[in-house]
């Protein structure tokens, strides 16, 4: 049966447009505009959820997101909020939580079982016996959970950007509004952002019976419409607020970081509701949320209604409710009554009228889906129900009005203090940082005058801290006296079902049980009982929880405090956090070239980088065995150009050097190229590279691939502190690189080069600069690969064409790119140290064989004071290198498997991996260092607990007498 | 031997759009795309090029600012400022003594001809190896890019102070002259070239969400190829 009224002036459906779509297996149809949850009501469906713990069937409680008695999943979206989820064809919707359907769900029968599960149930059930964990760990997740994941749900790339305003307006209501008006008649650029589809906030559906409402919600949007300083952000959230006014806006298909000049905070306020048993059967609901029904959606909310109200606004519902042919049973008011002209309109109404009544317990009908009656009963003079007189009123509705919580959230995000007010029964600001204002609800200020001034007077106090002098000085706004809260709507029963927490079924004996175990403070309160730790985040429930909690120890509100808001206001869709995924790469100049070689790339740190080249019919392993012997063999040719790449010069340029690294380099001369190594404070092996001295004042030198921003960054951070006279430059990303290595190094390298690259004229480590095809080059000579090798760096943009040229003309020595993994290989062979590979975030140079490389007798260098230290104790562990004594039969150990001493751990594989040209599986370890000599023998657990022998051996592997690095092809012949 | 060929850092991702190409201080340059997409079209909206060819060098230390003074070189006043010099060419300020010099889009190797004149560097004055990638980005909804990857506030800068930003776009550091085209918003920015190709993918992205696209060098500064 339809429930839509005939038209109502400002409601938001477009009755043109028909939607049709499906819930629970049955199809429905709504109009444009309509929200789920509001065409189901017109449809006459009150049931539209289940309850998380409890399964209880769920309806319509503030149809404004401030619960979630309404999830739903349409395909993979899943936690659909229908009351504000805006009507789309073709939904096929469910509500989640059920199994076997709303209607029939298997799970309902948790609702008996009730008593057995009290408050802090998962934390008894997981504490003893610990035996159980498992089996509830098991059950409790196969029951709980809201919604399903669907993993093959697609990507959705969502924008972020970044936006400015002077004035940043949250809430479109008559105060926002107002404010916004203000702000924007003195200059101002201001933004007005609100989570509903259209603007006006409260002034759209309280009316109270009355148009004139209406009418001045549509000139104040009109104003705000027209001026053009003004801009309106609808079906918009501000979702949190950061540091500096910088506040998230998420809407359907984006999140805008809008950084504002001035923030003023005018987002109303939360509708509490009543507890009292089975307050949240279907058809129970807030005063608000039936006239969001009726004005929003033309959508009568029940026929005949009990009224529960203690505040002006219910009788403002009752009379709303009548407006629309709505059928009012009673207006039942805690209060001994009101004595506005609203007391008077709902008489001349016809409205029977309970004063100091209140509602005892929600009656189900047969179907326990809706409402039969209401159990109303007087109240003694102490506030308790006399059920003796309690009496039956038929309904299909009830409409709760008690009282209302400051949206305060973002408020306390940006630092606001409060302080309760007891006469209007609300926290209000009682201290707002620089540049944050508050307006209307948040401030207490509820009469319609007083939230329109209290608007224009945050608008003018915006302006005139935002430097606009000739604003006027903005009056404070007098809060009004009748209070619109309660200050306890609620009643206990000793049936119990009187909800305080309707996201986790959490009822009013559950408070009373927290704090007789204890958990009596506010924060202990909440994560004990897990009230406003739902996906409603506490709108409807922190206010009671706070009142009961203050019942309870016998205190003053203020004396229970609040709990903390965080970030978000409201749940955000990870796809907006993901936005489009942002993640810087690098590549190097010969990127290209490597896809045409079909490299397989790896990431090092940003960077991507040819781990091997692929080759048809090959696989990984022999591609990258045939790397390794061109290297050793011939010629091989490395992309070298992620290394980090810095430049140090000036008068100071060795000095400064020999503080940042442990070894020595005021000594070297121009054209000479020494190891480097870097240490952080504590002694630990942080980095490393090769310095060059290019001129007197100027060195120029590499760092690892993944530490050339960190040790730049450091390096100028140190220069800051020292003061010497040096220029630091980073050039990681300015020049290409590349290691040409192998016996035939020298044999390409000479005809191209413009300077003598002979062993006489440039030996083993040093550096010169000229032109290598007629490319300017920085050229060092380096073993890292344990061959004859020639670092050749280039401007960027020469590097793809050095390449090139370097591939053609090698060509005739059988020329062979190599990557990462053939690298890896060569360097273990020569038992180099990888940082990062073969180190750790505790490794000294001592334990990493290193030693040779810190020059302890220097006056300074980073870290040296606790290396004196370090080198006063035993050490640690030891890097040693190894063979496996029994070849490889099995299991091959891999990197990181654990070293075996007597049933221990006694260290742990750091590099591993089988050399054609040793003929054996070797590979660097940490061992004891009582257990390092050569010869030990010592055990590896490899995959499936195999236990792998090795046998310590003195390296290098390959070359111990490091004669290859300075040879020609025809001495290697020789 | 001839003399080699520099390749911009964003090559590859212009011959994926098959321009006809021209060449620039011995490299490669997109001229235009017009036989595959309508680069009017998308002047209109958003277009971005490639400018990396433009000649350019830093240089930095005590005496920069008084070397530069000595070869008339106008100076910019404030850090994060830039001038103009002569036709088109530029001079930025990066810091209180480094500077950053590039040729414009229609004028001679000026850069080159500073750069040679600075050598290998005097005493304190140290030339610095700039192979930045530079991307020109123009159109009416230039902002609306710059929106959705940096947090800077571009709408605000006085464009008469001449600004210069230093600030990150979708991660990546960039420096950004923002102007005017034909009267629209021109962003100049350069970054780091090993990150440009990924800068450039993902700007280009947005620009086509947005309407627009990539244009060879000529839809944006037709007189850099008549001068030759």
């Amino acid at each position: 049966m339809s429930e839509r009224l005939p038209p109502v002036a400002g409601e938001w459906i477009d009755r043109s447009r028909r939607i049709a779509f499906h819930f629970e297996n049955a199809p429905f149809s709504g109009y444009a505009g309509d929200t789920v949850s509001s065409a189901l009501a017109a449809a006459g469906v009150r049931a539209l959820g289940r309850s998380f713990k409890y399964h209880r069937l769920r309806g319509v409680l503030s149809m404004a997101n401030h619960d979630i008695n309404a999830l739903m999943q349409w395909g993979a979206r899943l936690n659909l909020r229908a009351d504000v989820t805006p009507l789309q064809d073709g939904m096929v919707l469910a509500s989640v939580n059920t199994r076997g359907g709303l209607r029939d769900d298997r799970m309902a029968w948790l609702d008996k079982l009730s008593v057995f599960l009290p408050v802090g149930f998962y934390y008894k059930a997981f504490h003893t016996p610990k035996a159980w964990f498992p089996r509830w760990e098991k059950l409790i997740r196969a029951t709980s959970g809201l919604g399903e994941v669907k993993f093959d749900a697609p990507r959705i790339k969502t924008p972020k950007r970044y936006a400015f305003t002077d004035v940043l307006i949250i809430g479109a209501g008559p105060s926002g509004l107002s404010a916004a008006l203000a702000a924007a008649r003195a200059g101002l650029k201001t933004v007005v952002v609100d989570e509903n589809p259209c603007a006006g906030g409260s002034l759209v559906y309280q009316r109270g019976g009355d148009e004139q409402t209406f009418r001045t919600c549509a000139e104040l949007t009109n104003a705000a419409k027209e001026n053009a300083n003004i801009e309106i952000l609808l079906a918009t959230e501000a979702s949190g607020y950061y540091a500096d006014h910088w506040v998230a806006l998420v809407d359907a298909d984006r999140m805008i970081k809008m950084r504002a000049r001035a923030v003023i905070v005018a987002s109303g306020a939360f509708e509490q509701p009543a507890v009292f048993r089975n307050n949240d059967l279907p058809g129970v609901m807030l005063a608000s949320a039936a006239q969001r029904l009726i004005y929003r959606y033309a959508v009568k909310p029940m026929r005949r209604a009990v009224v529960l109200a203690a505040n002006q606004d219910g009788y403002r519902a009752a009379l709303d409710l009548h407006a629309h042919g709505i059928e009012i049973a009673a207006l039942v008011d805690l209060r001994g009554g009101e004595q506005s002209e609203l007391a008077v309109a709902v008489s001349q109404a016809g409205i029977a009228l309970r004063t100091r009544y209140c509602i005892v317990e929600a009656i189900a009908n047969a179907g326990k889906d809706g409402l039969a009656a209401a159990l109303i009963a007087p109240l003694d003079e102490s506030g308790e129900p006399m059920l003796a007189r309690a009496e039956r009123m038929a309904c299909d509705g009830i409409v709760m009005s008690v009282g209302w919580a400051p949206a305060l959230n973002l408020l306390y995000q940006a630092g606001m203090k409060v302080d309760f007010d007891d006469h209007i029964q609300q926290f209000v600001p009682s201290h707002l940082p620089e540049g944050v204002f508050a307006a209307g609800r948040v401030n207490g200020i509820y009469t319609l005058d007083a939230r329109l001034k209290d608007g224009t007077r945050a608008g003018l106090e915006a302006a005139r801290f935002l430097g606009a002098a000739s604003v006027e000085q903005a009056r404070a706004v007098a809060r009004q006296e009748a209070s619109p809260s309660h200050p306890y709507p609620i009643f206990a029963h000793p049936k119990g079902k009187n909800f305080v927490d309707f996201d986790e079924d959490l009822q009013l004996r559950d408070f009373f049980d927290a704090a007789q175990e204890g958990f009596d403070n506010i924060e202990l309160l909440k994560r004990y009982t897990t009230v406003g730790m739902g996906p409603s985040q506490g709108k409807h429930s922190n206010m009671n929880a706070i009142r009961i909690l203050a019942r309870i120890k016998g205190k003053p509100i203020d004396q229970i405090g609040t709990t903390t808001a965080r970030p978000f206001f409201h749940p955000v869709a990870l796809s907006h956090l993901a936005g489009r995924s942002f993640q810087p790469e690098r590549v190097t100049p010969l990127h290209a070239r490597h896809e045409q070689a079909n490299a397989k790339f790896m990431q090092a740190g940003q960077w991507l980088r040819p781990e091997y080249y692929a080759v048809p019919g090959m696989s990984k392993e022999d591609a990258v065995r045939a790397e390794v012997l061109a290297v050793r063999r011939s010629l091989g040719i490395i992309d070298v150009g992620t290394l980090g790449k810095l430049e140090v010069y000036g008068p100071d340029a060795a000095q400064f050097l020999e503080r940042v690294y442990t070894g020595r380099f005021a000594n070297m001369k121009v054209g000479a190229t020494r190891y480097c190594l870097m240490c952080d404070e504590s002694g630990v092996m942080i980095d490393d590279g090769v310095v060059a001295r290019l001129a007197e004042q100027q060195f120029y030198f590499t760092t690892t691939t993944t530490g050339s921003a960190t040790v730049y960054r450091e390096l100028t951070r140190l220069n800051a502190i020292w003061r010497l006279n040096v220029g630091i430059v980073n050039l990681t990303g300015h020049y290409a690189a590349l290691n040409l290595a192998g016996p035939q190094a020298r044999a390409l390298l000479a005809p191209l080069a413009d300077i003598d690259v002979s062993e006489a004229a440039f030996a083993y480590l040093g550096a010169r600069e000229g032109s290598v095809a007629g490319m300017p080059a920085r050229l060092m000579r380096v073993g890292f690969v344990g061959e004859l090798g020639y670092e050749i760096h280039v401007p960027a943009q020469y590097g793809a064409t050095l390449w090139d040229v370097l591939l053609k003309e090698g060509a005739r020595y059988d020329i062979k790119p190599f990557g990462v993994e053939a690298q890896r290989l060569l360097r273990l062979e020569k038992a180099h140290v990888i940082i990062g590979q073969d180190s750790d975030g505790l490794t000294t140079p001592f334990e990493a064989a290193s030693g040779f490389a810190v020059k302890m007798d220097k006056p300074f260098f980073i870290g040296q004071r606790s290396l004196r230290i370090i080198q006063g104790k035993p050490l640690r562990q030891t890097l040693v290198a190894f063979t496996l004594t029994d070849g490889l039969h099995g299991a091959m150990p891999k990197e990181c498997h654990l070293v075996i001493h007597d049933g221990h751990i006694a260290g742990r594989v750091t590099s591993i991996a089988y050399s054609e040209s040793v003929g054996k599986v070797i590979g660097l370890a940490f061992v004891a260092p009582e257990r390092a000599q050569t010869g030990t023998r010592f055990g590896i657990r490899a995959d499936g607990g195999v236990m792998v022998n090795a046998t310590i051996v003195k390296p290098p592997f390959y070359d111990p007498e490091g004669l290859r690095q300075k040879m020609s092809i025809e001495a290697v012949r020789a | 031997m001839s003399e080699p060929l520099r390749v911009s850092p964003l090559h590859e991702a212009f011959s994926a759009l098959r321009p006809r190409w021209g060449r620039h201080n011995g490299m490669r340059v997109p001229v235009t795309v017009a036989e595959q997409v309508d680069e009017q079209k998308y002047i209109t909206s958003i277009a971005l090029t490639d400018l990396s060819c433009l000649g350019r060098f830093g240089l930095k230390g005590p005496a920069a600012e008084n070397w530069l003074r000595e070869q008339s070189i106008p100076v910019p006043p404030g850090v994060n400022q830039w001038l103009q010099i002569g036709q088109c060419s530029l001079i930025a300020r990066l810091a209180t003594s480094e500077f950053f010099i590039e040729d414009g889009t229609g004028s001679d190797n000026f850069a080159f001809d500073i750069r040679h004149k600075l050598g290998c560097g005097l005493p304190g004055v140290t030339p610095v190896l700039r192979q930045d990638a530079k991307i020109a980005m123009a159109g009416p909804v230039a902002h609306e890019v710059c929106a959705q990857t940096c947090s800077v506030n571009f709408a605000a800068l006085n464009l008469d102070e001449r600004p210069l930003v230093m600030t990150t776009m979708i991660g990546v550091s960039v420096l950004v002259i923002p102007g005017l085209w034909n009267g629209k918003p021109l962003f100049q920015i350069w970054c780091d070239p090993t990150f440009s190709p990924y800068l450039w993918k993902h700007l280009l992205e947005i620009a086509q969400e947005l309407g627009g696209g990539a244009v060879g060098i000529a839809a944006l500064f037709p007189n850099f190829f008549q001068r030759g």
